[in-house]
């Protein structure tokens, strides 16, 4: 019975964690079948052989890297863009005082509930005016001022104490001096935390992206794969290469830096609250 | 000059204010505020850039409300949230409480964690294209151990009744390890000795948890529901990706018949009308979610 109670949590929460990643474990064991095998009846999980047919088809019919490059870049330029101006906006919402500023903030937090993807048809039109189609300024314009960025920032610059700001006014320093020597030294947890929600969140924009971008050569990796389904609907074996492919950056990333995205993620959501 | 500039900043407080402010709030107007209001401007039209476009006021938004595959829309919409937030919603809560209950004193965690939070790390594409293929009527992992384990069992994906759950559940899958830790953030923010104190008070593990633990976990849980429920209600790219918005039109939801009716039938007009209802629905949904739980007084 102390067995039982002992080790009955561990059986309970290893199975439900097996259940989880099964899916993953199927993704990454189709795509190294051979095509014969991915559709036997019933399925079997050991293939006779490690066959590369997919991954090769993939890399050499499809420009998969380009993919990959055109993410990363969007991810990381949309990342930067997004903490210099959210950055800048927190710190005046926070220290500085000027007429209208709290009902801009108000205005800033009703949008948070308004998730911008509704917005495509209006902003499909309003980039085909600016001619930012196909184009990843069109793409990222859109992601880069964010409400919640402001949200959780200033929530954290009211946190630091004024007495470290009050003595470097004193001593001359201007307010652009005190965000850059004194705000950002103390709030890189918080800017790590931002940082990793939003590149996540471009990472893998999905609808808006694929009404902006309709070349193959300018697609993000989550339409690319869309591409890949549609060109091969019953192509399992490559579409599930492809999936797999564009899961590794994301999950080798995930593992390396697993207690840096979990605190990041815990801390963008208590940073919301009042 | 510097010095000059820092004076006049001094001078002009409130000036200094707007420039910090500045690049972020012409961004947010440009591209997330004004696009709300040319929505509902370009709704009031029959939209058509090439040939010109002619003012119809209401009359997309009549055309909507007459038509039944727009109510077909809102009620799969409707059909789809009342499955999944609270699928997402208990199961976060589920295995936030498990892992904060029996994890805090033993070993061997990480995996858990990881094995939880893993399919969060995949963008929707792939979500979709792993469960389309594990309900593959003839070859799916999943499809073919159901049809084994009962010879009644449907196919998912192909029956109008079961293709929502069906993606209800691969949404669950996909979102729920974030909400773990969101809740698992919250609870271990909990002052072990209160519950201690209960515990010594003779409080039984139901009652803390009903009249400490989820009073203490309101923030986490408001921030949670929020997500979930945009997210429920703006969900386009697993339908799109698993069944297009059949069998029929049992899964075209609100984002998929908007995008069907603006990008695949050029009803510009009254896609961008869908587009304002749907905004109204999300906006209107989050309030009502936030009254319903009493979690308003979080909301400072």
């Amino acid at each position: 019975m102390r067995h039982v109670r002992r080790y009955l949590p561990y059986v309970v929460m290893y199975g439900i964690a097996f259940l989880w990643v099964i899916p993953v474990l199927w993704m990454a064991d189709t795509a190294f079948k051979p095509q014969s095998e991915i559709f036997s009846i019933p399925p079997t999980w050991v293939p006779s052989h490690f066959s590369l047919e997919h991954v090769s088809r993939l890399f050499t019919e499809w420009p998969f890297f380009r993919w990959l490059l055109n993410s990363l870049i969007m991810a990381t330029s949309v990342t930067i863009c997004s903490l210099v101006v959210s950055t800048l906006a927190a710190y005046s919402f926070a220290r500085m005082k000027w007429r209208g500023r709290d009902t801009l903030f108000v205005v800033l937090l009703v949008f948070m509930l308004l998730p911008w993807q509704v917005n495509i048809v209006p902003l499909y039109f309003m980039m085909s005016k600016f001619h930012f189609l196909n184009t990843f300024q069109g793409v990222a314009l859109p992601i880069i001022a964010m409400p919640i960025g402001i949200f959780l920032l200033r929530q954290f610059f009211i946190s630091i104490p004024k007495d470290i700001e009050d003595a470097a006014k004193i001593d001359g320093c201007t307010s652009f001096g005190i965000l850059l020597r004194v705000i950002i030294p103390v709030s890189k947890p918080v800017f790590a935390a931002f940082a990793i929600f939003i590149f996540n969140f471009t990472w893998n924009d999905f609808f808006w992206s694929m009404i902006c971008l309709k070349k193959t050569s300018v697609v993000t990796l989550p339409v690319g794969l869309r591409l890949l389904q549609s060109a091969y609907e019953l192509d399992y074996g490559l579409v599930l290469a492809g999936a797999l492919m564009a899961s590794l950056p994301s999950m080798i990333i995930f593992l390396l830096l697993r207690r840096h995205i979990v605190r990041g993620f815990s801390l963008a959501s208590s940073g919301t609250k009042g | 000059m510097k010095q000059r500039l820092g004076a006049f900043l001094y001078r002009h407080k409130g000036i200094e204010g707007l420039l910090y402010v500045f690049p972020f709030v012409a961004l947010w107007t440009v591209f997330l505020a004004a696009p709300v209001g040319y929505g509902f401007y370009i709704s009031l039209f029959n939209w058509n850039p090439m040939k010109g476009s002619k003012f119809v006021g209401l009359a997309n938004y009549i055309d909507l409300f007459k038509e039944p595959r727009f109510w077909n829309a809102v009620a799969n919409t409707f059909k789809f949230a009342a499955m999944v937030i609270p699928l997402i919603m208990g199961l976060g809560l589920l295995f936030a409480l498990m892992v904060w209950a029996w994890g805090r004193t033993r070993k061997g965690m990480a995996f858990i964690q990881v094995a939880l939070l893993l399919p969060y790390m995949l963008t929707v594409s792939i979500v979709a294209i792993i469960w389309r293929w594990l309900l593959d009527r003839d070859f799916g992992l999943v499809q073919r151990s159901l049809t084994t384990a009962f010879a009644e069992a449907p196919t998912l994906l192909s029956d109008p009744g079961w293709a929502l759950p069906a993606i209800a559940f691969a949404t669950a899958w996909w979102l729920v390890g974030y909400r773990m830790v969101v809740l698992q953030a919250g609870l271990e923010n909990i002052p072990v000795e209160l519950l201690e104190t209960a515990a010594l008070d003779g409080a039984r593990p139901h009652q803390q948890f009903i009249h400490i633990i989820l009073p203490l976990l309101k923030p986490a849980l408001l921030f949670s529901l929020v997500l979930t429920i945009i997210s429920a209600f703006k969900t386009f790219g697993q339908v799109l990706m698993m069944t297009e918005g059949g069998p029929g039109r049992a899964t075209e939801v609100l984002a998929m018949y908007m995008y069907l009716t603006g990008f695949d039938y050029f009803n510009i007009g009254k896609a961008a009308a869908a587009g304002i209802i749907l905004l109204l629905m999300i906006l209107g949904m989050t309030l009502v979610g936030i009254r319903l739980l009493g979690l308003k007084s979080e909301l400072q």
